[in-house]
C-alpha cells in the first residue's frame, strides 16, 4: 500500500512484475495501443525485414515501458488510496524483447525529491530484464507521495 | 500487405474497428527523418474522445488485476475518480490514433523504426467523454553512432484546453524514404 513520503527510505524495494511476450499477448497490445507496426504482429514480414537484425517478432517498445511503470504503480496505485499518484515515465530499452520472451522488472526507491509539502516526489529505478537475464529496458518512474 | 487476421480476436473497442491497421498502406506520405523540420508544430489530423472501454483495453493488454483499472463497477464505486484508472502510457493509444496517416509526426508509424526512448509525464487523469487534441512538435533530430533519432512532444489537451499529459517520443529511424521502402518493399 501506498506509504507517505516521510516514511519512505531509499533502497525501498518493490515486487516484481513479470510479464509473457508471447504472439498473443503481443497481439493484444498492439490492438489496444493501435500501435500496428508489422515488426510486432506479422510474422512473415518481420522473417524478411530483420529489423532488430533476428527474424522474428518483437514486443512493443512501450508495451516494455507499460510493464517498467506496472511495478510502481500495482504496488502504489496509478493514484494512491492516500492521494499517491503516478508523476513521470522515462524509459529506455536496451535490448529487443523476442517473441516468447518472459519479462520480469524490479524497482527500488533511488531518490526523494524535497520540492515542500503536498509536493514531494520519489525516483523509482526500475529495470526490465528477459529469461536469460539481459537488461532488455530501465525507467525512472516519479511518484507523488503524501506528506 | 495483409495483416494477419489472427488479430481480429483482439478487437473489443469502437476505435479499433474503425481503425486502419495496415501500417503499409499510406508510408509514402509519413514524414520522414531528413524531411522533419526542428520546431515544427501542428495538431493531429484526429481528436480522440476518452472513453471507457479504450481504458479498459488498455489496463487488460498490460496485465493489470487491480480491480480500479479493469471493473468498471468496481471502478465507479471506490476509484478517486469515480471511473477506470488509466495506465500511464495509455497516451500511446491517443497518440496513434490521433496522428493519423499523412503530416506531422507520421514516423511513429514507420516500418524500420526501433524505439530507444520515451518520456512520459503526467499531469492529471483522463476522464471520459474529455475530447483529446493532441499537438506535436518536432523537438529533437540528431544522429548518434550514425543512427538518425527524430523526437517529437506530444501535449494532450483536452476540450478545455487543460494540459494532460506529454510525451517525448523518439524513434531511430530510416534516414530517407528510399531507406523506408527498402523495409516497407521487404
Amino acid at each position: 500500500m501506498p506509504i507517505s513520503f516521510a516514511e519512505i527510505q531509499a533502497g525501498h524495494s518493490f515486487p516484481p512484475v513479470v510479464q509473457s511476450y508471447a504472439q498473443p499477448a503481443i497481439d493484444h497490445y498492439a490492438l489496444a495501443s493501435l500501435d500496428m507496426n508489422p515488426v510486432h504482429t506479422n510474422e512473415d514480414w518481420a522473417a524478411r525485414a530483420k529489423v532488430f537484425g533476428i527474424p522474428e517478432t518483437v514486443g512493443h517498445g512501450m508495451m516494455t515501458m507499460s510493464t517498467l511503470a506496472s511495478v510502481v504503480t500495482r504496488a502504489w496505485g496509478v493514484i494512491g488510496k492516500n492521494g499517491g499518484s503516478i508523476r513521470f515515465v522515462d524509459a529506455k530499452f536496451t535490448k529487443p524483447v523476442k517473441v516468447g520472451e518472459t519479462v520480469t522488472a524490479t524497482g527500488k526507491v533511488k531518490q526523494k525529491h524535497y520540492f515542500g509539502p503536498g509536493k514531494n516526489w520519489v525516483q523509482v529505478d526500475v529495470e526490465a530484464r528477459d529469461a536469460t537475464g539481459d537488461l532488455i529496458g530501465l525507467a525512472e518512474v516519479g511518484y507523488n507521495l503524501p506528506d | 500487405m495483409p495483416v494477419p487476421s489472427r488479430l481480429d480476436r483482439y478487437v473489443e473497442t469502437e476505435k479499433q474497428k474503425h481503425f486502419s491497421r495496415d501500417f503499409m498502406i499510406g508510408w509514402e506520405r509519413y514524414e520522414t527523418w531528413d524531411e522533419a523540420t526542428v520546431g515544427q508544430s501542428g495538431l493531429a489530423q484526429r481528436t480522440f474522445e476518452i472513453t471507457e472501454e479504450d481504458i479498459l483495453d488498455y489496463n487488460w493488454a498490460c496485465g493489470e488485476t487491480d480491480p480500479l483499472m479493469i471493473d468498471p463497477a468496481f471502478a465507479r464505486q471506490h476509484s478517486p475518480t469515480g471511473e477506470l484508472l488509466q495506465h500511464p502510457v495509455f497516451v500511446t493509444t491517443i497518440a496513434f490514433y490521433s496522428l493519423g496517416e499523412k503530416g506531422i509526426g507520421t514516423w511513429i508509424r514507420t516500418p524500420g523504426a526501433r524505439n530507444p526512448q520515451q518520456r512520459i509525464e503526467i499531469v492529471e487523469p483522463f476522464r471520459y467523454g474529455e475530447i483529446i487534441s493532441t499537438t506535436i512538435t518536432t523537438a529533437d533530430k540528431f544522429t548518434q553512432r550514425g543512427k538518425p533519432y527524430l523526437q517529437m512532444l506530444l501535449d494532450f489537451r483536452n476540450e478545455s484546453s487543460v494540459l494532460k499529459a506529454r510525451w517525448w517520443c523518439s524513434l531511430i529511424l530510416p534516414a530517407t524514404r528510399a531507406d523506408v521502402a527498402r523495409f516497407a518493399n521487404a
